[in-house]
């Protein structure tokens, strides 16, 4: 699967270590291989790209760098091939309602742990990879995106809960 | 016997919100318009400038005074001794909406926002200012997976209903006669 457009958002949090990684010489090789054209950065509270660089990965790697704090992402959503993303709920369900690629990067420094265990079930699941900040490189030049389920959502079991929420009430 | 009391659903923030609001759409959808969820009244902390709208997108019939604004019992970074006196002030409001609205539904899923509301009602259905058909439902967070948020852990033992999206809790508190499962809600 060609990763066209990358997509890499750590929502309001500050994850330095996964915005640095991202625009590595060792990722930007994988990506490039990859036939990545386009890295979109939501970075956040994290530590913003200097312009040198994004100027540098364009012309060494003819991939186009975009970087923003915060905006209403739902189009960079649906253009991207990957979503690399925090493990937030609200990214892991922006990857699945919208039959995204995802990959799931754990802040090691945050341990906020019933975040990651959301990501991990959905992993075991094979809804969305999960990895540490360390194997992203490794991850991104091995892993197959089209093995990936498509995500159902669980709108037979809302309705069966509305359900037996009246009865409750009768 | 006195008309039916409304159902107070309690928003929480964030992500809580969002999955609150999924849960309204289905409630809205279902038609559920004439039995138990006909009014229906949002209790919104002061603070919390987004959830609001956020409803109004999948409940349109929402006006601005079914919503309720109620103090926060602690904003991130209050000092814990300002928190002791914000957090009875908390509690006194919801006594008060509580007593005077005499709701037959409490709907929830955390955060903390939910939980002196639930108690609240606990406590006065058992005094008989409620009827004895009020239930308090709580709904755990689709980002619970293998263990309970603090509210739900605090709601767990005077819940009708207590909801939980994932198997790992199911099997864990399988015992409990108020648990229930029907996997995942999103």
């Amino acid at each position: 699967m060609n990763l066209a457009v990358v997509y890499v958002t750590v929502g309001t949090t500050k994850f330095d270590a996964l915005t640095t990684i991202m625009v590595s010489d060792t990722v930007l090789e994988v990506l490039k291989k990859r036939q990545c054209q386009k890295l979109v950065l939501q970075q956040g509270n994290s530590l913003p790209v200097e312009l040198a660089r994004i100027q540098e990965i364009e012309k060494k790697y003819g991939i186009k760098l975009e970087q923003y704090s915060f905006r209403p992402n739902l189009s960079d959503i649906r253009e991207a091939d990957l979503i690399i993303g925090h493990a937030g709920a609200g990214t892991c369900l922006d990857i699945l309602e919208n039959g995204k690629a995802g990959l799931i990067v754990v802040n090691d420094e945050l341990m906020d742990n019933h975040q990651m265990e959301l990501a991990q079930q959905l992993a075991d699941e094979q809804y969305l990879y999960y990895c540490r900040v360390n194997q992203v490189p490794s991850k991104l030049s091995s892993l197959d995106f089209n093995a990936l389920k498509p995500y159902e959502r669980g709108t037979e079991n809302m309705r069966k809960f509305v359900s037996s929420l009246a009865e409750l009430m009768c | 016997m006195d008309a039916a009391g409304p159902t107070y659903v309690v928003l929480g923030s964030g992500g809580h919100t969002a999955e609150m609001c999924r849960i309204n759409e289905a409630l809205r959808l279902a038609n559920h318009n004439d039995g138990a969820f006909a009014q229906v009244r949002y209790i919104v902390a002061q603070s919390d400038t987004t959830s609001q709208s956020q409803m109004c997108k999948v409940v349109p019939s929402a006006q601005d005074r079914d919503f309720i604004r109620v103090p926060r019992s602690r904003e991130v970074g209050q000092s814990w001794l300002s928190s002791i006196f914000t957090t009875l002030w908390a509690l006194l409001w919801s006594f008060w909406l509580v007593w005077r609205d005499r709701p037959q539904l409490l709907l929830c899923n955390g955060p903390g926002t939910c939980v002196p509301y639930c108690y609240v009602a606990f406590l006065l259905r058992l005094l008989g200012r409620l009827p004895a058909t009020t239930k308090i439902v709580f709904v755990e967070s689709y980002c619970r997976v293998k263990t309970l948020s603090l509210s739900g852990r605090l709601l767990l033992p005077l819940a009708d209903m207590f909801v939980v999206q994932w198997p790992a809790l199911a099997t864990r508190y399988e015992h409990k006669k108020n648990l229930r499962y029907f996997g995942r809600l999103l």
